[in-house]
């Protein structure tokens, strides 16, 4: 664990205070690396992923020495050193090739892993597809096809997952014409027969597509939906699991009591983004107005309260001055 | 049903599902649970699946621009979306409510509403004057004491304080008073930010020292 660090002026503060527990939390951010040992397959479909994810992605570039499930400890150093809640690793190795492993941590402490297998038969990158691609920070529609996402608890945690990495960030209302690609998670009836590491059911397989929106119109209110794919299409099968402690997963999960924002009286927002506001002045009081200032109607030093005899003085010393 | 008479050929629009869809909008999310075709599943893999999504993407838009309320702007239609419903971990702990103070602690022991909180705040009623003036601060109230024309020397304090009677200055003495006040509050809230203060039932809840100590501020 990382020491906490007093801010030392009021910019580092800022970024400490952005990055407090909040009870409406800030989008997840996710952190893309790559192990010593990458396909070029798995780093292709890292940076496929990373382009769907962008803006709210960090990416390494250099080769980390990290193996998840043997030691996730490094990842979540990254995490709060970045500020990362989702973790997407890459790597390669004989036993295990073109590996992606998704990682979630829960107050930048590992809260589950899993890992994939990407098929390198079947993978095509976003470059594949010739067609104009997304405008980035575009939130994607999702969409999961077949009956084991609800009927498996794998594929229930899974779903979880998926929804939580592609998801990116809650708005409370969206640009229709924003509504441009839809990333489709499909998962076949009967999985096939292939066996997990240590486990004794067959691993699940799900095919990851992307799809471009084409709305034509039908003659009626609603538009017809024609998809175009603009990839990647991925096909991973499930290896390893490591499933969040129920604890963490317990406190993770807790909702917070709603709160209703205190209405502000006569404050409005234009359309342009202007703050607009009535405020009440009060009755102006006409007897303190300034007027023309003149040397004539100046007071003197010690305010109008003058001894009998020497406004007699003063008058003097005026007309002694005028003389001069 | 039909509205224009123009178009002879009308792409359809409605998708018919033996289950329905379920749909999560506040995350532009639809959960298809029907099971995907398995003759086609095998023969055309790509196939079966776009013709899923096709239907999917159908439904979930039709679903957004039928049951959101949309709003039209300058910048476009906007689909007021509701809030998500599907439960997913947080990224960090619900925040925690600040543990209170010593002093806080103390109050609501002995019933002692703040001062800002109260139902004057920070302003008194000064009956000489006949006019509201603030407790502290510019013209406060608590420095009616060092601006008096007239004060008192009190040989207890003079002696205290090392001086002589003759060199003493009773005036300044009210003031060192309220600034020590000061300070000692200071030392107090930095006690209380460290978390030394705070700490429920170290100790008694009586506040140390008993007040103002008197005579202390000058040497």
């Amino acid at each position: 664990m990382l020491r906490t660090v007093k801010p030392r002026n009021a910019r580092s503060k800022r970024v400490l205070e952005k990055r407090e527990p909040k009870v409406i939390e800030n989008p997840k951010k996710t952190l893309f690396l790559r192990g010593t040992s990458a396909s070029e397959l798995v780093q292709t479909a890292l940076n496929d992923i990373h382009s769907l994810k962008k803006p709210l992605t960090i990416k390494f570039t250099k080769k980390n020495a990290i193996h998840p499930f043997e030691d996730s400890t490094p990842l979540e150093f990254f995490s709060q050193k970045n500020d990362t809640s989702l973790v997407l690793f890459a790597s390669h190795s004989k036993k295990r090739p073109h590996n992606l492993t998704f990682l979630r941590t829960f107050s930048h402490r590992t809260l589950d892993i899993f890992e994939f297998s990407l098929d390198p038969d079947t993978f095509l990158p976003l470059s594949a597809f010739k067609n104009q691609k997304p405008i980035i920070g575009m939130k994607p529609m999702l969409l999961f096809c077949g009956a084991p996402w609800d009927s498996n608890a794998r594929l229930q945690a899974l779903k979880s997952l998926f929804m939580d990495f592609f998801k990116g960030p809650t708005v409370d209302r969206v640009d229709v014409e924003g509504l441009q690609y839809i990333i489709q998670f499909s998962t076949p009836e009967i999985p096939p027969q292939t066996e997990v590491a240590g486990e004794a059911g067959p691993a699940p397989k799900i095919h990851i597509r992307a799809y471009l929106l084409r709305s034509l119109r039908s003659g009626q209110k609603l538009p017809r939906i024609e998809l175009e794919e603009m990839g990647p299409r991925m096909d991973l099968t499930l290896r390893r699991v490591r499933e969040p402690e129920d604890e963490m997963w317990k406190e993770a999960m807790k909702k917070a009591k709603k709160v209703e924002p205190r209405t502000k009286k006569n404050v409005t927002m234009d359309v342009m983004g202007d703050k607009l506001g009535r405020i009440h002045t009060g009755k102006q009081d006409l007897n303190k107005l300034q007027s023309r200032k003149m040397k004539g109607l100046k007071r003197g030093k010690d305010d109008g309260e003058m001894v009998v005899g020497e406004e007699d003085e003063l008058v003097e010393k005026v007309k002694k001055t005028r003389r001069e | 049903m039909s509205k224009d008479t123009g178009k002879p050929e009308r792409l359809p629009v409605t998708v018919s599902k033996p289950i329905p869809l379920a749909f999560d909008l506040g995350e532009l999310t639809a959960f298809d649970n029907n099971p995907l075709d398995p003759a086609s599943y095998i023969s055309s893999l790509e196939t079966c699946l776009s013709t899923a999504a096709r239907d999917g993407a159908q439904l979930l838009i039709n679903q957004i621009l039928t049951t959101t309320s949309l709003k039209s702007t300058s910048d476009g239609v906007f689909a007021e979306l509701p809030d998500p419903i599907t439960p997913l971990p947080r990224e960090k702990p619900l925040p925690k409510p600040k543990e209170p103070t010593k002093w806080e602690l103390f109050a609501k022991k002995k019933g002692i509403s703040s001062l800002r909180t109260n139902s004057t705040g920070k302003m008194v009623y000064d009956e000489a004057t006949g006019t509201w003036v603030p407790k502290w601060g510019y013209k406060g109230s608590n420095k009616a004491e060092e601006n008096q024309w007239l004060v008192e020397v009190d040989d207890k304090k003079a002696s205290k304080a090392g001086k002589d009677v003759e060199e003493f200055n009773p005036r300044k003495l009210s003031r060192q008073e309220r600034v020590d006040r000061i300070k000692k509050n200071e030392r107090q809230m930095k006690k209380n930010a460290a978390g030394k203060g705070s700490a429920v039932g170290s100790g008694s809840l009586k506040p140390r020292g008993g007040g103002v100590k008197k005579g202390k501020g000058r040497k």
